[in-house]
Protein backbone atom coordinates (compact mmCIF):
# COMPACT_ATOMS: atom_id res chain seq x y z
CA UNK A 1 0.00 0.00 0.00
CA UNK A 2 1.37 3.75 -0.61
CA UNK A 3 -0.44 6.58 0.68
CA UNK A 4 -0.28 9.68 -1.79
CA UNK A 5 0.42 12.84 -0.27
CA UNK A 6 -1.17 16.27 -0.82
CA UNK A 7 2.20 17.58 -2.20
CA UNK A 8 2.93 14.88 -4.26
CA UNK A 9 -1.04 14.96 -5.56
CA UNK A 10 0.08 18.56 -6.13
CA UNK A 11 3.35 17.70 -8.09
CA UNK A 12 1.17 15.10 -10.17
CA UNK A 13 -0.92 18.47 -11.01
CA UNK A 14 1.89 20.66 -12.23
CA UNK A 15 3.28 17.85 -14.15
CA UNK A 16 0.63 17.19 -16.14
CA UNK A 17 0.41 20.99 -16.79
CA UNK A 18 3.94 21.12 -17.84
CA UNK A 19 3.41 17.89 -20.02
CA UNK A 20 0.49 20.24 -21.96
CA UNK A 21 2.91 23.22 -22.44
CA UNK A 22 5.52 21.07 -23.56
CA UNK A 23 2.67 19.79 -26.30
CA UNK A 24 1.19 22.90 -27.01
CA UNK A 25 3.96 25.45 -27.09
CA UNK A 26 7.46 24.15 -27.78
CA UNK A 27 8.91 27.74 -27.76
CA UNK A 28 7.94 31.01 -27.54
CA UNK A 29 9.40 33.99 -29.85
CA UNK A 30 10.44 37.11 -28.55
CA UNK A 31 8.12 40.21 -30.07
CA UNK A 32 9.35 43.58 -30.45
CA UNK A 33 7.02 46.86 -29.63
CA UNK A 34 6.84 47.73 -33.10
CA UNK A 35 7.29 44.83 -35.72
CA UNK A 36 4.08 41.97 -36.21
CA UNK A 37 5.12 39.03 -34.20
CA UNK A 38 4.59 35.51 -36.18
CA UNK A 39 3.32 34.26 -33.21
CA UNK A 40 1.48 34.68 -29.57
CA UNK A 41 2.08 33.02 -26.74
CA UNK A 42 -0.78 33.16 -24.31
CA UNK A 43 -0.82 31.47 -20.53
CA UNK A 44 -3.80 30.08 -19.06
CA UNK A 45 -4.34 29.80 -15.67
CA UNK A 46 -5.18 26.16 -14.57
CA UNK A 47 -8.68 24.97 -13.86
CA UNK A 48 -10.50 21.80 -12.42
CA UNK A 49 -10.08 20.01 -15.17
CA UNK A 50 -7.29 21.30 -17.20
CA UNK A 51 -7.97 19.13 -20.28
CA UNK A 52 -11.44 20.03 -20.98
CA UNK A 53 -9.96 23.58 -20.04
CA UNK A 54 -6.96 23.25 -23.05
CA UNK A 55 -9.89 21.79 -25.80
CA UNK A 56 -12.23 25.05 -24.90
CA UNK A 57 -9.11 27.66 -25.34
CA UNK A 58 -7.65 26.06 -28.16
CA UNK A 59 -10.78 26.28 -30.56
CA UNK A 60 -10.52 30.37 -29.38
CA UNK A 61 -6.90 30.45 -30.07
CA UNK A 62 -6.89 28.43 -33.99
CA UNK A 63 -9.93 31.45 -34.46
CA UNK A 64 -7.85 34.26 -33.14
CA UNK A 65 -5.38 32.90 -35.29
CA UNK A 66 -7.41 32.68 -38.10
CA UNK A 67 -8.76 36.93 -37.59
CA UNK A 68 -5.64 38.03 -36.61
CA UNK A 69 -3.45 36.44 -38.93
CA UNK A 70 -0.90 35.61 -36.52
CA UNK A 71 -0.52 32.17 -34.65
CA UNK A 72 -2.28 32.61 -31.21
CA UNK A 73 -0.42 29.62 -29.45
CA UNK A 74 -1.06 28.22 -25.75
CA UNK A 75 0.53 27.13 -22.59
CA UNK A 76 -1.04 26.38 -19.12
CA UNK A 77 1.19 27.83 -16.10
CA UNK A 78 1.43 25.50 -13.51
CA UNK A 79 -0.50 27.29 -10.78
CA UNK A 80 -2.19 30.67 -9.84
CA UNK A 81 -0.16 32.64 -8.47
CA UNK A 82 3.12 32.08 -10.79
CA UNK A 83 1.97 34.57 -13.58
CA UNK A 84 4.59 36.99 -13.08
CA UNK A 85 7.15 34.09 -13.15
CA UNK A 86 5.78 33.08 -16.01
CA UNK A 87 5.53 35.99 -18.17
CA UNK A 88 9.32 36.07 -17.57
CA UNK A 89 10.20 32.63 -17.91
CA UNK A 90 7.79 31.75 -20.48
CA UNK A 91 8.40 34.94 -22.65
CA UNK A 92 4.25 35.17 -22.65
CA UNK A 93 2.98 38.09 -25.20
CA UNK A 94 -0.37 37.46 -22.95
CA UNK A 95 -2.72 35.43 -20.33
CA UNK A 96 -6.15 34.99 -19.32
CA UNK A 97 -6.06 35.67 -15.77
CA UNK A 98 -8.37 35.35 -12.90
CA UNK A 99 -8.86 38.46 -11.15
CA UNK A 100 -6.14 38.52 -8.42
CA UNK A 101 -3.28 37.55 -10.49
CA UNK A 102 -4.37 39.95 -13.40
CA UNK A 103 -4.55 42.60 -10.81
CA UNK A 104 -0.80 41.70 -9.95
CA UNK A 105 0.19 41.47 -14.04
CA UNK A 106 -0.86 45.00 -14.45
CA UNK A 107 0.88 45.98 -11.39
CA UNK A 108 4.18 44.50 -11.76
CA UNK A 109 3.99 43.99 -15.57
CA UNK A 110 1.73 47.12 -17.15
CA UNK A 111 0.01 44.37 -18.75
CA UNK A 112 -3.24 45.74 -20.59
CA UNK A 113 -6.64 44.20 -19.49
CA UNK A 114 -8.08 43.62 -22.75
CA UNK A 115 -11.55 41.49 -22.92
CA UNK A 116 -13.28 39.26 -20.29
CA UNK A 117 -15.58 36.42 -21.25
CA UNK A 118 -19.63 36.25 -20.55
CA UNK A 119 -20.10 32.98 -19.15
CA UNK A 120 -23.95 30.89 -20.72
CA UNK A 121 -25.55 33.04 -17.59
CA UNK A 122 -24.56 36.10 -19.13
CA UNK A 123 -21.77 37.38 -16.22
CA UNK A 124 -18.78 38.33 -16.74
CA UNK A 125 -17.63 38.85 -13.00
CA UNK A 126 -17.59 35.95 -10.19
CA UNK A 127 -17.38 36.59 -6.59
CA UNK A 128 -16.30 34.48 -3.33
CA UNK A 129 -18.32 32.45 -1.85
CA UNK A 130 -17.71 31.77 2.16
CA UNK A 131 -19.87 28.75 2.86
CA UNK A 132 -20.58 25.93 5.74
CA UNK A 133 -22.48 22.82 5.48
CA UNK A 134 -26.14 23.42 6.14
CA UNK A 135 -25.82 21.29 9.10
CA UNK A 136 -22.81 21.96 10.82
CA UNK A 137 -23.94 24.14 13.39
CA UNK A 138 -22.13 27.39 11.82
CA UNK A 139 -23.83 30.32 11.90
CA UNK A 140 -21.73 32.93 12.85
CA UNK A 141 -17.57 33.88 13.55
CA UNK A 142 -17.87 32.47 16.84
CA UNK A 143 -18.94 29.17 15.59
CA UNK A 144 -16.24 29.14 13.31
CA UNK A 145 -13.55 29.46 15.93
CA UNK A 146 -11.16 25.77 15.94
CA UNK A 147 -12.95 24.87 13.00
CA UNK A 148 -11.05 23.76 9.77
CA UNK A 149 -11.26 26.03 6.55
CA UNK A 150 -9.91 24.96 2.99
CA UNK A 151 -8.92 28.04 0.73
CA UNK A 152 -8.57 27.63 -3.00
CA UNK A 153 -5.25 29.37 -3.87
CA UNK A 154 -2.89 32.17 -1.90
CA UNK A 155 -2.99 33.85 -5.57
CA UNK A 156 -7.35 33.84 -5.82
CA UNK A 157 -9.48 36.72 -5.10
CA UNK A 158 -12.73 34.48 -4.38
CA UNK A 159 -10.75 31.46 -2.61
CA UNK A 160 -8.06 33.23 -0.17
CA UNK A 161 -8.12 37.32 -0.41
CA UNK A 162 -11.54 37.63 0.37
CA UNK A 163 -11.72 34.94 2.90
CA UNK A 164 -8.78 36.74 5.22
CA UNK A 165 -10.29 40.38 4.34
CA UNK A 166 -13.96 39.01 6.05
CA UNK A 167 -12.30 37.20 8.50
CA UNK A 168 -9.65 40.26 9.40
CA UNK A 169 -13.29 42.53 9.21
CA UNK A 170 -14.18 40.80 12.00
CA UNK A 171 -11.45 40.39 14.14
CA UNK A 172 -9.39 37.96 12.52
CA UNK A 173 -5.79 38.78 12.49
CA UNK A 174 -4.18 35.35 12.39
CA UNK A 175 -5.85 32.43 10.85
CA UNK A 176 -3.28 30.34 12.78
CA UNK A 177 -4.44 31.12 15.87
CA UNK A 178 -7.96 31.24 14.89
CA UNK A 179 -8.43 27.82 13.21
CA UNK A 180 -7.83 24.44 13.76
CA UNK A 181 -6.23 23.89 10.51
CA UNK A 182 -6.31 25.97 6.93
CA UNK A 183 -4.81 24.41 3.54
CA UNK A 184 -5.07 24.62 0.31
CA UNK A 185 -7.23 22.55 -2.34
CA UNK A 186 -5.75 23.78 -5.37
CA UNK A 187 -9.22 24.44 -6.92
CA UNK A 188 -12.83 25.70 -6.36
CA UNK A 189 -14.90 22.88 -7.23
CA UNK A 190 -12.03 20.78 -4.93
CA UNK A 191 -12.65 23.09 -2.09
CA UNK A 192 -16.74 22.86 -2.60
CA UNK A 193 -16.13 19.17 -2.50
CA UNK A 194 -14.32 19.70 0.65
CA UNK A 195 -16.97 21.21 2.58
CA UNK A 196 -19.38 18.88 1.36
CA UNK A 197 -17.41 15.95 2.77
CA UNK A 198 -17.14 17.46 6.01
CA UNK A 199 -13.16 17.07 5.42
CA UNK A 200 -13.26 20.78 6.17
CA UNK A 201 -15.81 22.89 7.85
CA UNK A 202 -15.73 26.34 6.21
CA UNK A 203 -14.69 26.81 2.64
CA UNK A 204 -14.37 29.46 -0.04
CA UNK A 205 -14.49 29.10 -3.35
CA UNK A 206 -16.02 31.34 -6.51
CA UNK A 207 -19.74 32.07 -7.06
CA UNK A 208 -19.32 30.77 -10.53
CA UNK A 209 -18.13 27.44 -10.19
CA UNK A 210 -20.28 27.19 -6.91
CA UNK A 211 -23.06 27.69 -9.07
CA UNK A 212 -22.31 25.33 -12.17
CA UNK A 213 -21.84 22.46 -9.46
CA UNK A 214 -25.40 23.60 -7.77
CA UNK A 215 -26.93 23.40 -10.97
CA UNK A 216 -25.29 19.98 -12.21
CA UNK A 217 -26.44 18.46 -9.03
CA UNK A 218 -29.17 20.47 -6.79
CA UNK A 219 -28.70 18.59 -3.45
CA UNK A 220 -24.96 20.60 -3.03
CA UNK A 221 -27.33 23.73 -2.84
CA UNK A 222 -29.58 22.08 -0.51
CA UNK A 223 -26.55 21.07 1.44
CA UNK A 224 -24.26 24.47 1.45
CA UNK A 225 -25.09 27.41 3.45
CA UNK A 226 -23.26 30.48 1.60
CA UNK A 227 -22.50 32.89 4.50
CA UNK A 228 -20.42 35.40 2.98
CA UNK A 229 -20.13 37.04 -0.48
CA UNK A 230 -17.16 39.42 -1.68
CA UNK A 231 -18.12 42.12 -4.47
CA UNK A 232 -17.74 41.11 -7.85
CA UNK A 233 -14.67 41.87 -9.72
CA UNK A 234 -13.58 40.04 -13.70
CA UNK A 235 -13.40 36.16 -13.41
CA UNK A 236 -10.80 36.36 -16.28
CA UNK A 237 -9.85 38.34 -18.56
CA UNK A 238 -7.21 38.70 -21.29
CA UNK A 239 -4.22 40.78 -20.62
CA UNK A 240 -1.33 41.49 -22.92
CA UNK A 241 1.78 42.91 -22.60
CA UNK A 242 2.69 46.48 -23.51
CA UNK A 243 5.80 45.51 -25.74
CA UNK A 244 2.49 44.59 -28.19
CA UNK A 245 2.22 46.40 -30.67
CA UNK A 246 -0.60 49.08 -29.69
CA UNK A 247 -2.41 47.75 -33.84
CA UNK A 248 -2.40 43.92 -32.57
CA UNK A 249 -3.22 44.76 -29.34
CA UNK A 250 -6.63 46.70 -31.18
CA UNK A 251 -7.16 44.14 -33.72
CA UNK A 252 -7.35 41.45 -30.71
CA UNK A 253 -9.81 43.19 -28.53
CA UNK A 254 -11.98 44.00 -31.95
CA UNK A 255 -12.16 40.23 -32.64
CA UNK A 256 -13.19 39.22 -29.27
CA UNK A 257 -15.57 42.09 -29.04
CA UNK A 258 -17.19 41.47 -32.26
CA UNK A 259 -17.25 37.07 -32.22
CA UNK A 260 -20.82 37.15 -31.30
CA UNK A 261 -21.62 38.98 -34.09
CA UNK A 262 -19.74 36.48 -36.57
CA UNK A 263 -21.79 32.93 -37.72
CA UNK A 264 -17.89 31.69 -37.29
CA UNK A 265 -17.44 33.23 -34.26
CA UNK A 266 -20.70 32.43 -32.43
CA UNK A 267 -19.28 28.71 -32.98
CA UNK A 268 -16.69 29.01 -31.35
CA UNK A 269 -18.20 31.00 -28.35
CA UNK A 270 -20.33 27.58 -27.59
CA UNK A 271 -17.68 25.01 -28.12
CA UNK A 272 -15.54 27.79 -25.35
CA UNK A 273 -19.02 27.63 -23.55
CA UNK A 274 -19.58 31.93 -23.56
CA UNK A 275 -21.55 34.23 -24.91
CA UNK A 276 -19.27 36.97 -25.54
CA UNK A 277 -16.47 39.07 -24.79
CA UNK A 278 -16.76 42.93 -23.05
CA UNK A 279 -14.24 45.50 -23.00
CA UNK A 280 -12.06 45.47 -19.57
CA UNK A 281 -10.31 48.43 -17.89
CA UNK A 282 -8.03 48.69 -15.54
CA UNK A 283 -9.87 50.28 -12.91
CA UNK A 284 -12.26 46.96 -12.83
CA UNK A 285 -9.23 45.29 -10.55
CA UNK A 286 -9.15 48.24 -8.26
CA UNK A 287 -11.16 46.62 -5.61
CA UNK A 288 -8.98 43.74 -5.75
CA UNK A 289 -5.59 45.87 -4.62
CA UNK A 290 -7.54 47.56 -2.00
CA UNK A 291 -8.97 44.17 -0.48
CA UNK A 292 -5.31 42.93 -0.53
CA UNK A 293 -4.15 46.01 0.71
CA UNK A 294 -6.39 46.05 3.74
CA UNK A 295 -6.16 42.13 4.67
CA UNK A 296 -2.27 41.89 3.42
CA UNK A 297 -1.03 44.89 3.50
CA UNK A 298 0.44 44.53 -0.11
CA UNK A 299 -0.85 42.79 -3.27
CA UNK A 300 2.60 40.86 -4.08
CA UNK A 301 2.91 39.39 -0.99
CA UNK A 302 1.09 35.84 -1.98
CA UNK A 303 1.16 34.10 -4.99
CA UNK A 304 4.16 36.06 -6.87
CA UNK B 1 -18.54 -3.14 21.35
CA UNK B 2 -21.25 -3.89 18.97
CA UNK B 3 -19.48 -6.14 17.16
CA UNK B 4 -15.96 -7.40 17.08
CA UNK B 5 -14.65 -5.02 13.86
CA UNK B 6 -12.05 -3.20 12.93
CA UNK B 7 -13.49 -0.02 13.30
CA UNK B 8 -14.70 -0.21 17.37
CA UNK B 9 -11.15 -1.95 17.95
CA UNK B 10 -9.48 1.44 16.82
CA UNK B 11 -11.54 3.54 18.95
CA UNK B 12 -11.05 1.31 21.56
CA UNK B 13 -7.39 1.23 21.42
CA UNK B 14 -7.07 4.90 21.36
CA UNK B 15 -9.28 4.96 24.28
CA UNK B 16 -7.20 2.66 26.63
CA UNK B 17 -3.99 4.48 25.24
CA UNK B 18 -5.82 7.68 26.44
CA UNK B 19 -7.01 6.81 29.48
CA UNK B 20 -3.75 5.08 30.69
CA UNK B 21 -1.95 7.86 30.10
CA UNK B 22 -4.37 10.29 32.23
CA UNK B 23 -4.17 8.28 34.91
CA UNK B 24 -0.15 7.19 34.60
CA UNK B 25 1.14 7.27 37.82
CA UNK B 26 -2.11 7.19 40.28
CA UNK B 27 -4.78 3.89 40.60
CA UNK B 28 -4.17 1.41 37.66
CA UNK B 29 -7.64 0.93 35.93
CA UNK B 30 -8.87 -2.16 34.66
CA UNK B 31 -10.58 -2.66 31.63
CA UNK B 32 -13.07 -5.90 31.08
CA UNK B 33 -13.64 -6.23 27.10
CA UNK B 34 -16.72 -7.96 25.88
CA UNK B 35 -16.96 -8.32 22.05
CA UNK B 36 -20.48 -9.92 21.73
CA UNK B 37 -21.59 -11.30 17.98
CA UNK B 38 -23.83 -8.38 16.67
CA UNK B 39 -27.19 -9.59 18.05
CA UNK B 40 -29.55 -8.38 20.57
CA UNK B 41 -29.18 -11.82 22.72
CA UNK B 42 -25.03 -11.10 22.89
CA UNK B 43 -25.27 -7.74 23.01
CA UNK B 44 -27.43 -7.71 26.40
CA UNK B 45 -26.01 -10.82 28.18
CA UNK B 46 -22.13 -8.36 27.50
CA UNK B 47 -24.50 -5.32 29.33
CA UNK B 48 -25.81 -7.90 32.27
CA UNK B 49 -22.04 -9.42 33.09
CA UNK B 50 -20.48 -5.92 32.85
CA UNK B 51 -23.27 -4.64 35.33
CA UNK B 52 -22.96 -7.91 37.66
CA UNK B 53 -19.21 -6.79 37.96
CA UNK B 54 -20.38 -4.10 39.79
CA UNK B 55 -18.11 -2.17 37.24
CA UNK B 56 -17.29 1.98 38.23
CA UNK B 57 -18.13 3.18 34.12
CA UNK B 58 -19.32 1.29 31.13
CA UNK B 59 -17.57 2.24 27.94
CA UNK B 60 -19.68 0.97 24.90
CA UNK B 61 -18.75 1.43 21.17
CA UNK B 62 -21.51 1.39 18.34
CA UNK B 63 -25.45 2.01 19.03
CA UNK B 64 -26.54 -1.37 19.89
CA UNK B 65 -24.64 -2.23 22.80
CA UNK B 66 -24.95 1.37 24.08
CA UNK B 67 -28.95 0.82 23.84
CA UNK B 68 -28.34 -2.95 25.62
CA UNK B 69 -26.66 -0.95 28.62
CA UNK B 70 -29.76 1.96 28.82
CA UNK B 71 -32.13 -1.17 28.86
CA UNK B 72 -31.07 -2.51 31.80
CA UNK B 73 -31.51 0.60 33.66
CA UNK B 74 -28.26 0.77 35.67
CA UNK B 75 -26.91 3.16 37.44
CA UNK B 76 -23.23 2.46 36.73
CA UNK B 77 -22.41 5.56 34.22
CA UNK B 78 -21.83 5.16 30.55
CA UNK B 79 -20.48 6.53 27.72
CA UNK B 80 -20.78 6.07 24.48
CA UNK B 81 -18.75 6.84 21.51
CA UNK B 82 -19.08 5.25 17.47
CA UNK B 83 -22.45 6.39 17.13
CA UNK B 84 -23.81 7.30 13.92
CA UNK B 85 -25.34 11.12 14.37
CA UNK B 86 -25.35 10.36 17.99
CA UNK B 87 -28.64 13.75 18.60
CA UNK B 88 -30.55 11.40 16.16
CA UNK B 89 -30.23 8.12 18.10
CA UNK B 90 -32.61 7.00 20.69
CA UNK B 91 -30.12 7.74 23.90
CA UNK B 92 -32.09 9.13 26.31
CA UNK B 93 -30.05 8.77 29.67
CA UNK B 94 -29.09 10.53 32.52
CA UNK B 95 -26.41 8.84 33.64
CA UNK B 96 -24.90 8.60 30.17
CA UNK B 97 -22.99 10.83 27.15
CA UNK B 98 -20.57 10.14 24.64
CA UNK B 99 -19.58 10.84 21.16
CA UNK B 100 -20.26 9.80 17.57
CA UNK B 101 -19.29 11.09 14.38
CA UNK B 102 -22.10 12.12 11.16
CA UNK B 103 -20.55 11.21 7.09
CA UNK B 104 -22.48 12.46 4.82
CA UNK B 105 -24.06 10.04 2.99
CA UNK B 106 -24.81 12.35 0.04
CA UNK B 107 -21.30 12.55 -0.96
CA UNK B 108 -20.84 8.68 -1.07
CA UNK B 109 -23.96 9.05 -3.43
CA UNK B 110 -21.68 11.81 -5.58
CA UNK B 111 -18.77 10.05 -5.77
CA UNK B 112 -20.16 6.86 -7.24
CA UNK B 113 -21.94 9.38 -10.24
CA UNK B 114 -18.45 10.60 -10.68
CA UNK B 115 -16.94 7.04 -11.08
CA UNK B 116 -19.63 5.66 -12.86
CA UNK B 117 -23.70 5.44 -13.81
CA UNK B 118 -25.67 4.73 -11.94
CA UNK B 119 -29.24 3.57 -12.11
CA UNK B 120 -29.43 1.28 -9.56
CA UNK B 121 -28.33 2.15 -5.97
CA UNK B 122 -27.79 -1.46 -3.60
CA UNK B 123 -27.94 -0.76 -0.23
CA UNK B 124 -26.77 -3.13 2.74
CA UNK B 125 -28.12 -2.92 6.22
CA UNK B 126 -29.02 -4.18 9.11
CA UNK B 127 -32.39 -3.94 10.38
CA UNK B 128 -31.36 -5.07 14.01
CA UNK B 129 -29.27 -1.99 14.20
CA UNK B 130 -31.08 0.88 14.46
CA UNK B 131 -28.18 3.31 13.20
CA UNK B 132 -27.64 0.89 9.91
CA UNK B 133 -31.49 1.04 9.26
CA UNK B 134 -30.94 5.24 9.68
CA UNK B 135 -28.69 5.12 6.84
CA UNK B 136 -30.39 3.36 4.55
CA UNK B 137 -33.46 5.54 5.01
CA UNK B 138 -31.40 8.07 4.63
CA UNK B 139 -29.45 7.31 1.31
CA UNK B 140 -32.75 5.75 -0.01
CA UNK B 141 -33.89 8.99 0.17
CA UNK B 142 -31.33 10.86 -1.56
CA UNK B 143 -31.25 8.35 -4.26
CA UNK B 144 -35.16 8.71 -4.95
CA UNK B 145 -34.35 12.34 -4.92
CA UNK B 146 -31.97 11.67 -8.10
CA UNK B 147 -34.39 9.54 -9.95
CA UNK B 148 -31.78 6.39 -8.79
CA UNK B 149 -33.89 3.30 -7.70
CA UNK B 150 -32.46 1.39 -4.49
CA UNK B 151 -31.75 -2.17 -4.07
CA UNK B 152 -32.37 -3.30 -0.23
CA UNK B 153 -30.62 -5.76 1.24
CA UNK B 154 -30.88 -6.67 5.07
CA UNK B 155 -28.44 -9.04 6.59
CA UNK B 156 -29.17 -10.25 9.77
CA UNK B 157 -27.18 -13.66 9.63
CA UNK B 158 -24.35 -15.15 7.46
CA UNK B 159 -27.35 -16.70 5.25
CA UNK B 160 -28.49 -13.32 4.24
CA UNK B 161 -25.04 -13.03 1.82
CA UNK B 162 -26.73 -15.23 -0.59
CA UNK B 163 -29.25 -12.53 -1.60
CA UNK B 164 -25.57 -10.68 -2.55
CA UNK B 165 -25.25 -13.07 -5.65
CA UNK B 166 -28.51 -12.40 -7.82
CA UNK B 167 -28.10 -8.37 -7.05
CA UNK B 168 -28.66 -5.97 -10.07
CA UNK B 169 -27.50 -2.56 -8.64
CA UNK B 170 -24.50 -0.81 -10.72
CA UNK B 171 -22.77 0.87 -6.89
CA UNK B 172 -23.45 -0.80 -3.38
CA UNK B 173 -23.34 1.22 -0.10
CA UNK B 174 -22.27 -0.74 2.80
CA UNK B 175 -23.91 0.99 6.02
CA UNK B 176 -22.20 1.25 9.34
CA UNK B 177 -23.51 -2.32 10.63
CA UNK B 178 -21.06 -4.35 12.68
CA UNK B 179 -22.70 -7.30 11.45
CA UNK B 180 -22.57 -6.51 8.04
CA UNK B 181 -18.44 -5.19 8.78
CA UNK B 182 -17.96 -8.80 9.74
CA UNK B 183 -18.57 -10.25 7.09
CA UNK B 184 -17.08 -7.69 5.15
CA UNK B 185 -14.27 -10.12 2.76
CA UNK B 186 -16.92 -12.20 2.14
CA UNK B 187 -19.85 -9.41 1.07
CA UNK B 188 -16.77 -7.81 -1.30
CA UNK B 189 -15.51 -11.16 -2.62
CA UNK B 190 -19.42 -11.57 -3.62
CA UNK B 191 -19.89 -8.52 -5.43
CA UNK B 192 -16.68 -8.74 -7.05
CA UNK B 193 -17.71 -11.25 -8.91
CA UNK B 194 -20.38 -9.18 -10.18
CA UNK B 195 -17.70 -5.97 -10.65
CA UNK B 196 -20.25 -4.08 -8.49
CA UNK B 197 -17.76 -1.27 -6.51
CA UNK B 198 -18.80 -0.86 -2.79
CA UNK B 199 -18.70 2.35 -0.63
CA UNK B 200 -19.18 2.85 2.90
CA UNK B 201 -18.46 4.85 6.31
CA UNK B 202 -16.12 2.13 8.65
CA UNK B 203 -12.33 3.04 7.67
CA UNK B 204 -11.63 -0.20 5.49
CA UNK B 205 -8.23 -0.96 7.77
CA UNK B 206 -7.45 -3.98 6.51
CA UNK B 207 -8.32 -3.28 2.89
CA UNK B 208 -10.52 -5.56 2.62
CA UNK B 209 -11.44 -3.74 -0.77
CA UNK B 210 -13.98 -0.98 -0.40
CA UNK B 211 -13.62 1.62 -3.64
CA UNK B 212 -14.81 4.67 -1.61
CA UNK B 213 -14.65 4.89 2.00
CA UNK B 214 -15.57 8.77 3.29
CA UNK B 215 -15.46 8.11 7.28
CA UNK B 216 -14.64 9.58 10.37
CA UNK B 217 -11.37 9.16 12.15
CA UNK B 218 -11.94 6.64 14.92
CA UNK B 219 -8.68 7.87 17.14
CA UNK B 220 -10.50 11.11 18.10
CA UNK B 221 -13.51 9.39 19.33
CA UNK B 222 -11.67 7.41 21.40
CA UNK B 223 -9.62 10.25 22.84
CA UNK B 224 -12.49 11.98 23.62
CA UNK B 225 -14.58 9.23 25.19
CA UNK B 226 -11.68 8.99 27.43
CA UNK B 227 -11.53 12.28 28.42
CA UNK B 228 -15.32 11.58 29.53
CA UNK B 229 -14.54 8.28 31.23
CA UNK B 230 -11.62 10.05 32.93
CA UNK B 231 -13.78 13.22 34.07
CA UNK B 232 -16.63 10.65 34.87
CA UNK B 233 -14.43 8.60 37.29
CA UNK B 234 -13.17 11.58 38.90
CA UNK B 235 -16.73 12.75 40.04
CA UNK B 236 -18.60 14.85 37.60
CA UNK B 237 -21.80 13.61 36.71
CA UNK B 238 -22.22 11.93 32.97
CA UNK B 239 -25.25 14.89 32.79
CA UNK B 240 -23.12 17.38 33.29
CA UNK B 241 -20.66 16.40 30.16
CA UNK B 242 -22.06 17.36 26.89
CA UNK B 243 -22.25 14.52 24.12
CA UNK B 244 -20.25 15.19 21.38
CA UNK B 245 -20.36 14.35 17.10
CA UNK B 246 -17.87 14.93 14.94
CA UNK B 247 -17.62 16.18 11.37
CA UNK B 248 -14.55 15.44 9.81
CA UNK B 249 -13.65 12.90 7.74
CA UNK B 250 -11.81 11.18 5.44
CA UNK B 251 -11.82 10.44 2.44
CA UNK B 252 -10.06 7.31 0.82
CA UNK B 253 -9.74 6.03 -2.82
CA UNK B 254 -8.63 2.36 -3.75
CA UNK B 255 -7.24 1.70 -6.89
CA UNK B 256 -6.40 -1.51 -6.58
CA UNK B 257 -9.88 -2.45 -6.08
CA UNK B 258 -10.51 0.21 -9.09
CA UNK B 259 -8.44 -2.00 -11.27
CA UNK B 260 -10.11 -5.21 -10.58
CA UNK B 261 -13.50 -3.79 -11.30
CA UNK B 262 -11.73 -1.77 -14.35
CA UNK B 263 -13.04 1.45 -13.38
CA UNK B 264 -10.86 4.26 -13.87
CA UNK B 265 -10.59 7.05 -11.06
CA UNK B 266 -10.19 10.89 -13.31
CA UNK B 267 -7.76 12.69 -12.04
CA UNK B 268 -10.10 15.57 -10.55
CA UNK B 269 -11.56 12.94 -8.65
CA UNK B 270 -7.81 11.26 -7.08
CA UNK B 271 -6.57 15.17 -6.05
CA UNK B 272 -9.57 15.23 -3.46
CA UNK B 273 -8.39 12.06 -1.50
CA UNK B 274 -7.15 12.06 1.46
CA UNK B 275 -5.21 8.99 0.98
CA UNK B 276 -5.25 6.86 -1.99
CA UNK B 277 -4.29 3.13 -2.01
CA UNK B 278 -2.45 1.94 -4.85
Amino acid sequence: MRHVSRSARHFARCFIACLLVCSVATAALAVSASAQPDELLIGIEPEHNIFDQMERYRTLADYLSEQLGVKVKLTIMSRYGEVIKRFRTLRLDGAFLTSYTATMGIKELHLEPIASPVNLYGASTSQGYIFVRKDSGIRSMIDMKGGSIVFVDPATMEGYLFPLVFLAQHGVKNINEFFHDYYFSGSHASAIFTVLDGRADIGAAKSTVFDQLVKSDPSIGQELDIIAQSPKAPEVTLCIKSEISQNLRERLTRVLLHMDKTVAGKNVLQQFKAQGFVKSNTEDFAIIEKMAQESLGSLTVHGK
Amino acid sequence: MTGDIPYYRAIHEAFVAEINSRFAGSEKIEIILQRPFPNPISWSNAARKLIAFDVDLIVTYGLPAAEAVIHEKSRIPLVYAGLFEPENAAIKAKNATGCGFKVPLSSILRYFKRLKTVNTLGILFCSLEEDSVRQFETMQDLAAQQNIKTEKIDIRSRADLDKLKAMESDVVFISGSSLVHLFLDDIIKLLEQQRIPVATIFPDDTEAGVLVTLSQPPISQGHLAAEMAWQILLGTKPADINAYTFRDTELVFNKVEARRLEIDFPIQLLIEATRVIE
